[in-house]
């Protein structure tokens, strides 16, 4: 069955609206298709690969603004594991949302360094997802001295955009500390580095779904992948924690005795 | 006499070390190493802190970013934290930094986290000794030479 009959059932039962992307002039742009305009809700391959959105950052904004109304969402795996990770943030109330999901081309998979690039409705029908590098090890074999060099020149070609942010799914703090004068001093640029991007890549811990558009926004071409792809590997080595995946909340944002493994707790 | 002299260079030393103490164990345990005139070196700037829990990953790399040398968290024993489970917050947030300040090129041992109770002046004492040596051996952050670089560029950017 397609996405868009698919979509056509959802309606049928009484959602108001499916979120996905509308094709105009050649682009891709979010959209949401209600019962007049389903017809025109285009195939999930004609979507080019290079034009993604958080999506599931325009459904939290929809379900808060239309506070009965219910939605589906046609969504890549990065999708679904923002929703479920923003559920657990109380920014979603997944009650009132229908998913369909689709996996992404091969290519774009490849592109996204992605390890689950479907949904979890798919992942019988997927092939067992193989570890993909996103450039940690690389920086991991430099000397300590080096890799604070690498970074420092990455970060020094920071314009202060906000890009990272704004199209994060999971950036949706009405206080933000890249904004706060007391952390990062205001009117300079690049701003305060390493200090900013390490605060980002602090607020990613157990956040971070791995959907890359951060990385894919930055104009300063910053690998932000693979910097917060060692956060989530640092979390998911020690805390035992993996964001986007159903069940526990992050124990970093949870006052629990669960510490993850290591024994040395004590000493 | 010379052994004197000895100590006050030391204590000379740039280094500069923020440690944050949590009020209910590690400050009373400094507290209790100053009432035994217990000596460690003067590089430790003391923050006091409600808990160690309280410390904010922000605060960490803040203090790195103003010119600290090194960091040291110290907090109640496990089990004995006075809110219970707070300085659990602080091994999982601590983990997660010293992970990060390991992957950009900051050199892990210069985060520390110790549990110091109210009774351990001694080891406060030799905690701060240890760690002073250890990042003494460092030497200076290499952000130190970031920030003279800051600095010039921003007066570049002043006289345009």
């Amino acid at each position: 069955m397609s996405v868009k009959e698919e979509a056509k059932n959802l309606l049928g039962k009484g959602m108001d609206g499916v979120l996905f992307y509308q094709m105009k002039d050649g682009s891709a742009i979010p959209h949401l298709f209600t019962s007049k305009d389903i017809d025109e809700m285009p195939d999930v391959r004609e979507i080019p690969d290079s034009e993604r959105y958080p999506l599931s950052d325009i459904l939290s904004k929809l379900l808060m603004r239309f506070s009965s109304a219910k939605f589906g969402i046609v969504a890549r795996g990065c999708d679904e594991r923002a929703i479920i990770e923003l559920e657990k943030h109380q920014q979603i109330d997944t009650s009132r949302v229908s998913l369909i999901g689709f996996a992404c081309s091969p290519e774009l998979a490849k592109i996204c360094s992605c390890s689950k690039p479907y949904t979890e409705s798919l992942a019988d029908e997927m092939n067992e997802a193989q570890e993909i590098s996103r450039g940690i090890e690389s920086v991991e074999r430099m000397s300590t001295p080096a890799r604070l060099g690498f970074w420092l020149s990455n970060f020094s070609v920071c314009v202060k955009c906000m890009g990272c942010r704004n199209i994060c799914p999971l950036c949706f703090c009405k206080e933000c500390s890249l904004q706060d004068e007391d952390l990062v001093e205001s009117g300079v640029l690049p701003p305060s580095i390493p200090t900013f991007h390490l605060l980002r890549a602090i607020d990613m811990a157990g956040r971070c779904v791995m959907c890359g558009l951060c990385e894919e926004a930055c104009p300063a071409g910053i690998p932000l992948r693979t910097l917060y792809g060692k956060v989530s590997e640092i979390v998911r080595e020690e805390l035992g924690y993996v964001p986007g995946t159903r069940g526990v909340k992050s124990p970093l944002e949870e006052l629990g005795s669960s510490v993850g493994s290591d024994d040395d707790l004590k000493s | 006499m010379a052994s004197d002299e000895n100590v006050l260079l030391q204590d000379l030393t740039p280094i500069r070390i923020v440690a944050f103490l949590c009020n209910w164990c590690s400050y009373a345990g400094a507290d209790l190493a100053g009432v035994s005139r217990l000596s460690y070196p003067a590089n430790v700037v003391t923050i006091r802190v409600m808990c160690s829990g309280t410390v904010s990953p922000y605060h960490v790399l803040k203090a790195f970013q103003s010119g600290a040398d090194g960091v040291l968290i110290t907090g109640c024993h496990i089990g004995d934290c006075h809110y219970l489970k707070g300085n659990y917050m602080t091994y999982k947030r601590f983990q997660v930094i010293q992970g990060l300040l390991q992957f950009v090129g900051i050199e892990p041992e210069r985060f520390r986290l110790e549990w110091i109770s109210a009774s351990e002046g001694e080891k406060f004492a030799e905690t701060v000794r240890d760690f002073t040596e250890e990042v003494g051996k460092l030497g200076e952050s290499p952000l130190a030479d970031e920030r003279e670089a800051a600095k010039s560029r921003e007066a570049l950017m002043r006289r345009f």
